[in-house]
């Protein structure tokens, strides 16, 4: 399964940046559901114009954990320190790397002015799934999603160390031409058990449109243990939320745009509940916020707008029935929220 | 020694003429013919715009708005320590001039952070206004 991984989860930026500059971003994202903490590691790249029309590749390093409260960095590196392999499978950017080779990810973390530092080695135990050319706005999107690893190593942030030894985690592979700001918003959710021995793994997406008012497409994917067990899509699948998550962001990054978002009314539910239907499988999931960090974007469709993704934590519960199997998670979600 | 604070000023708005052309418009449209003085652990100096943004050392008689700050007060804000509002009323920033003025300084203000968040050349200037903090 990993050498399919490794074959298949490589850098895009070199063929398709090149091809073709704007609007092209891609990013390694990977949550850690571990024991009493939650780590979300993102490796990014943007194609940025210059004023002399010049199109470069803006690599930033994203490092968030939440242990009471989310807290972390966003850091952005001048092109010069990014490198990618001539086999596409060994990002570095500054002090920072991911590989991905035949065992799984490994990721170093160096960013001494935030004093952060880890060393992380995922695992995947489930087989990952790609989904093309989905619409963002006036772009495309594609995404490769593993939706179990294991996850071993540490992290040190805000002067704690997480230790990590077979914790659960998540991770998924973007990449695409659009622009932040245009005419979309998701939301984007991995769920897995609290205990590890539990089989099931989901993994759920639903794309809007920024007022959130259609929704363009949305699936519900299922995962005992290494295989996809049901793919749930578009009419079989039910999404309620409702509420109003009582509590203001833990964080806002890059801090200075803090100066932009104004107001402390979050855009988080207090409960979402996700209802899937068919060919005699069921499955009912209920993610309960708990708190939440808002990573920050320019628009780039407005020059006085931003973009906000809420990387929201909580509590989930699973019930339901595929190919006769029952399931019963009591587990964790990391949800991200984009609001355009 | 530390870079003065005039200085980082001076070489951020023409980083921004030179990275994000579009933006720095916006601040020269959103700060139109008002003068800000700003007061900087005791540092004097000006910005002004018109053809386009000039940072000037020392006091400005012209003045419509006038800030008084700390460098330390500055990075409260930017790193969210503070909000704005909160800085404002605890008395870390000093605002003074007539609501309309105050108002258009607020609004080149966030004119100026939009345009900041989209230049590459920015975080390195907001490090070196860390370099200079008590």
């Amino acid at each position: 399964m990993s050498a399919v991984l490794a074959h298949s989860d490589f850098l895009r930026a070199p063929v398709l940046a090149t091809a073709r500059p704007e609007g092209f971003k891609e990013w390694h994202h990977f949550v850690v559901h571990g024991r009493g903490c939650r780590l979300l590691v993102n490796f990014s790249l943007a194609s940025e114009a210059s004023r002399s029309g010049e199109i470069r590749l803006a690599p930033r390093v994203i490092v968030i954990a939440h242990d009471q409260r989310w807290a972390g960095a966003i850091e952005r590196f001048h092109d010069s320190q990014l490198d990618v392999s001539a086999d596409l499978g060994d990002l570095t950017i500054g002090a920072n790397r991911m590989i991905v080779g035949p065992d799984g990810y490994r990721v170093a973390i160096d960013l001494p002015g935030h004093d952060i530092r880890g060393d992380l080695h995922f695992a995947p135990v489930s087989r990952p799934f790609v989904v093309n050319n989905q619409p963002v706005g006036d772009g495309r999107m594609c995404w490769l999603f593993v939706p179990r690893l294991r996850a071993d190593g540490w992290l040190r942030i805000g002067g704690q160390e997480h230790r990590l030894e077979s914790d659960v985690a998540y991770h998924d592979h973007n990449w695409g031409h659009f622009r932040w700001g245009d005419d979309f918003g998701w939301t984007w959710g991995t769920i897995l058990p609290t205990e590890p021995e539990d089989p099931w793994s989901l993994v759920f997406l639903r794309m809007t449109d920024r007022r959130r008012l259609h929704c363009l497409s949305q699936a519900l994917y299922v995962w005992h243990h290494d295989e996809p067990a049901a793919i749930f899509r578009h009419a079989a699948v039910q999404v309620r939320s409702s509420g109003v998550l009582g509590r203001a962001a833990d964080c806002t990054l890059p801090s200075p745009m803090r100066l932009l978002l104004d107001g402390e009314v979050p855009d988080v539910p207090e409960r979402i509940e996700i209802t899937a239907t068919r060919a005699g499988d069921t499955v009912h999931a209920e993610f309960r916020p708990q708190s939440y960090a808002r990573l920050a974007q320019p628009s780039e469709v407005r020059l006085d707008r931003s973009v906000v993704l809420c990387e929201t934590s909580g509590t989930a519960r699973v019930s339901g029935s595929i190919n006769g199997a029952g399931i019963d998670i009591d587990g964790t979600g990391v949800f991200e929220l984009l609001h355009g | 020694m530390a870079e003065q604070v005039s200085s980082l000023l001076r070489r951020s708005v023409e980083h921004l003429e030179d990275e994000v052309p579009d933006s720095y418009r916006r601040v020269l449209d959103e700060l139109g013919p008002l003068v800000v003085e700003l007061n900087v652990d005791s540092e004097r100096f000006s910005l002004r715009g018109g053809r386009r943004l000039e940072v000037s050392d020392g006091a400005a008689d012209t003045a419509g708005a006038r800030i008084t700050t700390s460098r330390a007060a500055i990075l409260d804000v930017l790193d969210a320590r503070v909000g704005l509002g909160q800085a404002v009323e605890a008395g870390t920033v000093g605002v003074h001039g007539s609501v309309n003025d105050v108002l258009r300084a607020h609004d080149a203000l966030i004119a100026y952070v939009h345009a900041a968040v989209r230049a590459p050349s920015q975080p390195g200037l907001l490090a070196a206004l860390r370099t200079g903090a008590p």
